[in-house]
């Protein structure tokens, strides 16, 4: 006889992925397990690691822009815009309120995007597979959209510095319009699937709970940081592009668990579609594009500007030399940072559980990597 | 949820509320009319006006002659650097006239900066989206190509 | 628009409290920024943290000036929830020089300081887990810094399996 088996093991290593369907892409998890239970994780990322940031120092400013909309993919026109005001920002550039109100329009309608791609994957995840045709047949709507306007569905380009490039084609305000008629009866239909059903219910409540303080200390934001109770939203708490204007709430959750982070994205794309409707009622005439420069040389200095993007705050860093290219980009991705705390919200819970904390989270690995 | 009171929500539990609602839904979508299939390739999709797809480099219409100047702007301002113009100097009228142009479709991402660039539009990215080729080499379009513009492939059907 | 100095209530105490340690305080497009010592960058952030509510580490990050002699900056970015408000807190530092870290005030510069260590070779000292995260273990050099060219990896492929000279 042997002097100890593996039977006598109190611990298991277990590999998630990185080819795993509920990872969302190319995450490697490491569980460690007694039993079903995860008494650690280690993330394995960088699979999908481009130098996004080594790019932006050898291209132009207006070069890098098409780069940043393959970080966060599905949510590729808030990428851009963050870059856009960054840059404009260095420049001094005043953005016309048109190309304000546009971008404005498009942004939520990205976040849209974004939250109905989540959803449907989450619920796919969790073991509902049909809010995922769902959410899919309105993201089509939205992507038809995007395609019509700039002539692209995913990795749109949408915005210049400085403004935009392409004016709203003609039925612009009536099919987004359409859009937003179409699209709040079918939220509810979400709910109608998901908001009562005690599986739902059952597998998402109290697991992977973030209270507030860990949410700030591990530097959470979005969704997450709002389930957990924090009414804090920067596009009301450091307006960009024109969002003083426009009225809407900021929803929040009471206890921080993924059940509270569903009614908080669900709640946001109904806020969404307001700020969508205000933006076309308000949606004034005249140029699109501000006084940019042929060639964008910004003078020396140091910029952050950050926005709210569907996954968190999204920042660019951007530190000029005076040349036509960046001395240096930073992007602080907010899916990156968000991930951090998938350790923090594993702990203890099961294997099963750790598929629906990584869904909540709301990760693209896209931006995890750059 | 709906909130109501206990004896409320002990029915909606025991006669399978929640779950039939949802079924429901579902169900709605029975109708054929809610069907949302595209017959691809059978039936061309409607793509947007403004669609970035396959390049092509426009001539005058009536004395096939190229509408580039040669400027090398779509060149210089392609974040991939993928394309590459050639031309030379015409004697007589001192003016450079373009030779070879390659535009490498496996390395572009459809970005549009080119067809922004270019002061006579005629580098320009068009409807066509059906760009699969057998080899690396056939993703390299050259000029006669780029001028003939994307020829949509005709199924058998 | 030039860099103005910052000077507000927040300043005046980190004067008094940190005096020499801090360097500079400025002010660019309205962003606010001071430049410390190295070693004083943990107090103040601490400092920050308890008495002035900046609760939130935004990020951590480098960038390269290989003609200085002290070669990097680094940058912590702080946001307050309860002021509203978003300053960053710059030094600069030789190569080699191992900056403390400051996962003990903040969880989240766990992963971002492992990111500056991959891509500007930053040791942060007493860090839990030092190790690279984006790039693979087994890799050589650090990408960010500006003597790595974009070329690099391109052209000893190259050389490495076709036997010639990368065209690029």
């Amino acid at each position: 006889m042997p002097d100890s088996t593996f039977l006598d093991a109190t611990e298991l290593v277990l590999n998630m992925g990185p080819q795993h369907p509920s990872t969302h892409g190319v995450l490697r998890v490491i569980l460690k397990l007694d039993g079903e239970k995860v008494i650690g994780t280690e993330c394995v990322i960088g699979y999908l690691h481009r130098g996004i940031e080594k790019i932006a120092e050898n291209r132009t400013y207006a070069q890098f822009a098409p780069y940043v909309d393959r970080m966060d993919y599905v949510a590729a026109v808030s990428n851009g815009l963050g870059y856009c005001l960054a840059v404009e920002k260095l420049l001094g550039v005043e953005v016309p309120p048109r190309a304000q109100a546009v971008r404005v329009i498009l942004t939520e309608l990205n976040r849209i995007a974004s939250h109905l791609i989540w959803l449907g994957t989450h619920a796919l995840d969790v073991g509902a597979i049909t809010p995922l045709f769902y959410c899919m047949r309105e993201r089509e709507e939205i992507l038809n959209i995007f395609e019509k306007y700039c002539g692209a569905r995913l990795t749109t380009h949408a915005f210049r510095i400085g403004g935009l490039q392409y004016e709203t084609y003609d039925t612009f305000e009536q099919d987004v319009r359409a859009f937003c008629d179409m699209f709040l009866p079918k939220v509810d239909e979400y709910e109608e699937l998901l908001t009562g059903n005690r599986i739902w219910i059952g597998r998402l409540r109290n697991v992977g709970i973030l209270t507030a303080e860990e949410c700030k200390a591990y530097g959470v934001t979005g969704p997450l940081l709002r389930a957990a109770g924090v009414k804090w939203d920067l596009r009301k708490a450091q307006p960009y592009s024109g969002y003083e204007q426009y009225d809407f709430e900021i929803p929040t959750g009471t206890i921080g668990d993924s059940y509270d982070r569903y009614l908080v994205r669900i709640q946001e794309m109904r806020q969404s579609v307001r700020i969508i409707r205000q933006a076309l009622d308000g949606l004034p005439g005249g140029p699109i594009m501000g006084k940019v420069p042929k060639v964008i040389k910004p003078p020396v200095g140091e910029v952050y500007v950050s926005i709210e993007a569907p996954k968190g705050e999204l920042g660019y860093y951007i530190v000029s030399d005076g040349s036509t290219q960046p001395y240096r980009v930073r992007v602080r991705p907010p899916s990156f940072v968000n991930l951090q705390a998938l350790d923090k919200m594993c702990r203890g819970a099961l294997v099963a559980d750790v598929v629906v904390v990584i869904g909540t989270i709301d990760i693209v690995l896209g931006e995890v990597d750059r | 949820m709906k909130q109501g009171g206990a004896l409320r929500r002990f029915l909606r539990k025991v006669l399978f509320i929640d779950l039939i609602e949802g079924l429901w839904v579902t169900f709605r979508y029975q109708q054929p009319k809610y069907i949302y299939t595209e017959q691809y390739p059978a039936e061309r999709p409607k793509i947007a006006e403004r669609y970035r797809g396959a390049p092509r480099l426009n001539t005058n219409p009536e004395t096939g002659e190229t509408l580039c100047i040669a400027c090398n702007l779509c060149a210089l301002a392609c974040p991939e650097n993928l394309i590459v113009v050639n031309s030379e100097r015409d004697e007589k009228t001192r003016r450079k006239v373009l030779t070879t142009f390659t535009y490498d479709t496996s390395r572009c991402m459809f970005c549009g900066l080119c067809e922004d660039a270019c002061p006579v539009d005629a580098l320009e990215l068009t409807q066509d989206f059906e760009l699969a080729s057998y080899s690396r080499e056939g993703a390299i379009w050259d000029r006669q190509m780029l001028e003939e513009g994307p020829r949509p492939t005709k199924y058998a059907y | 628009m030039a860099v103005t100095p910052w000077e507000d209530e927040l300043t005046r105490q980190l004067q008094e409290k940190f005096g020499e340690q801090i360097l500079e305080f400025s002010s660019y497009l309205g962003q606010n920024f001071l430049v410390a010592r190295p070693e004083a960058v943990i107090p103040i952030l601490e400092y920050l943290k308890a008495e002035a509510q900046f609760d939130y580490l935004v990020d951590v990050t480098a960038v390269d000036y290989p003609e200085r002699p002290e070669r990097f900056e680094l940058v912590y970015i702080l946001y307050s929830f309860e002021r509203n408000q978003r300053i960053r807190i710059k030094t600069r530092i030789p190569e080699g020089f191992r900056p403390a870290t400051a996962v003990p005030v903040y969880p989240t510069a766990n992963w971002l300081e492992r990111e500056v260590f991959d891509m500007f070779g930053i040791e942060f000292q007493g860090h839990p887990d030092m190790r690279r995260i984006l790039l693979p273990e087994d890799w050589t050099g650090h990408p960010l810094r500006k003597d790595v060219s974009i070329l690099d990896m391109d052209q000893r492929w190259v050389r490495q399996h076709l036997g010639i000279e990368s065209g690029q």
